[in-house]
């Protein structure tokens, strides 16, 4: 091979290289948020047994269910509807919590869903999917019990 | 007939209180909106979240703040994950932000008259794990029965362990931000 030939291969090499690198980053710099609804559900259950988890250790409750990247678990939290209502982004907000609870499961729908909460009715039990947020507990300078936080959420059809 | 009227003079006041209660004791925000804002010459983020719990006593002017973490959503998910990630937020291990304080000025605040009235704030604001004071103002807005707060202030991230030494969030995060507040309270 001539040194021509060498330098050739090297230079196209490094570009080619240069503009895989580039679109990878480009990639990841504008890589779409993760389409909650479409992905599978994590963990199915009441929303009952999910606040009395967070309940007995807020602590474990986060370790299996929170994620380092805030991409945490999908959950399909089944529950009776107790109030509906919007928050300041219009979004409609749905708690399930049962008699007696000391907390519920806070659902906030998105703009693409709303329809589907505005269609519940307090006092019907329904499953709800949506990514989890945080969990529920005592807080001592509130002096109330928070709600577990779900987003992204739609009434979930088995 | 005079206990009837007796009765009557007596069921009259108890619906006349009952009927134009003014807000007072205990009140209670589950969804309310906060936002930060960082502007460098490279770039501006901001990112919002809806679900602010707080609470604030008409009478002793106490106020609590608690912010779930992971519910802050950012236009550009790469960043979402950056301030999630144990080398930021860490908000696996520490989901919530918190704020408990007093308002200095409560008395100043008529909670049955419709007005504007600006207040001073003094209190512990606690992000990761590190508690600062800090005092803000902020402005309290009673409108036929609804109790809004409202407050902007800069928050300097290193004050909290949040630091950026390298690479691109060095460059593109703003050392101070800008946090806004607004949050609608009832009765509990």
């Amino acid at each position: 091979m001539t040194k021509r030939k060498v330098i050739k291969v090297v230079l196209t090499i490094v570009v080619v290289g240069i503009a895989a690198a580039a679109s990878v980053a480009l990639y990841l710099f504008n890589k779409p948020h993760r389409d909650i609804q479409s992905a599978s559900v994590d963990f199915a259950l009441t929303g009952h047994a999910l606040v009395q988890e967070y309940l007995t250790s807020a602590h474990e409750a986060n370790q299996k269910y929170l994620d380092d990247s805030g991409d945490s678990k999908i959950m399909a939290v089944t529950g009776n509807v107790r109030s509906i209502s919007r928050d300041m982004n219009s979004q409609v907000v749905v708690l399930l919590q049962d008699e007696g609870d000391k907390a519920g499961v806070s659902c906030t729908f998105s703009a693409a869903t709303n329809a589907s909460a505005e269609k519940l009715s307090v006092g019907q039990t329904v499953t709800i999917k949506g990514v989890i947020r945080s969990g529920a507990g005592y807080d001592a300078d509130l002096d109330l019990y928070e709600d577990v936080i779900i987003e992204k959420s739609d009434v979930f059809n088995q | 007939m005079k206990k009837l009227t007796y009765l009557l003079v007596i069921s009259a006041t108890l619906l006349a209180f009952t009927a134009f209660r003014p807000v007072a004791g205990k009140l209670v925000s589950k969804a309310g909106h906060i936002s930060f804002f960082s502007h460098t010459a490279v770039e501006d983020i901001t990112a919002n979240n809806y679900k602010v719990v707080s609470t604030l006593e008409t009478e002793t002017g106490n106020v609590a703040f608690s912010v779930p973490m992971q519910s802050f959503e950012f236009e550009k998910s790469l960043m979402q994950e950056h301030f999630n990630g144990k080398d930021f937020l860490n908000t696996k291990d520490f989901p919530k932000a918190k704020f408990e304080g007093k308002i200095a000025n409560i008395s100043a605040v008529d909670f049955t008259r419709d007005g504007s009235y600006e207040v001073s704030v003094s209190g512990n604001l606690t992000i990761k794990d590190v508690t600062k004071p800090i005092t803000e103002k902020g402005t309290i807005t009673v409108k036929s029965g609804v109790v809004n707060a409202k407050t902007k202030f800069n928050l300097v991230l290193g004050d909290y362990g949040v630091t950026f030494k390298k690479g691109k969030p060095s460059t593109n995060i703003a050392k101070e931000i800008e946090v806004t507040l607004n949050a609608d309270y009832q009765g509990e």
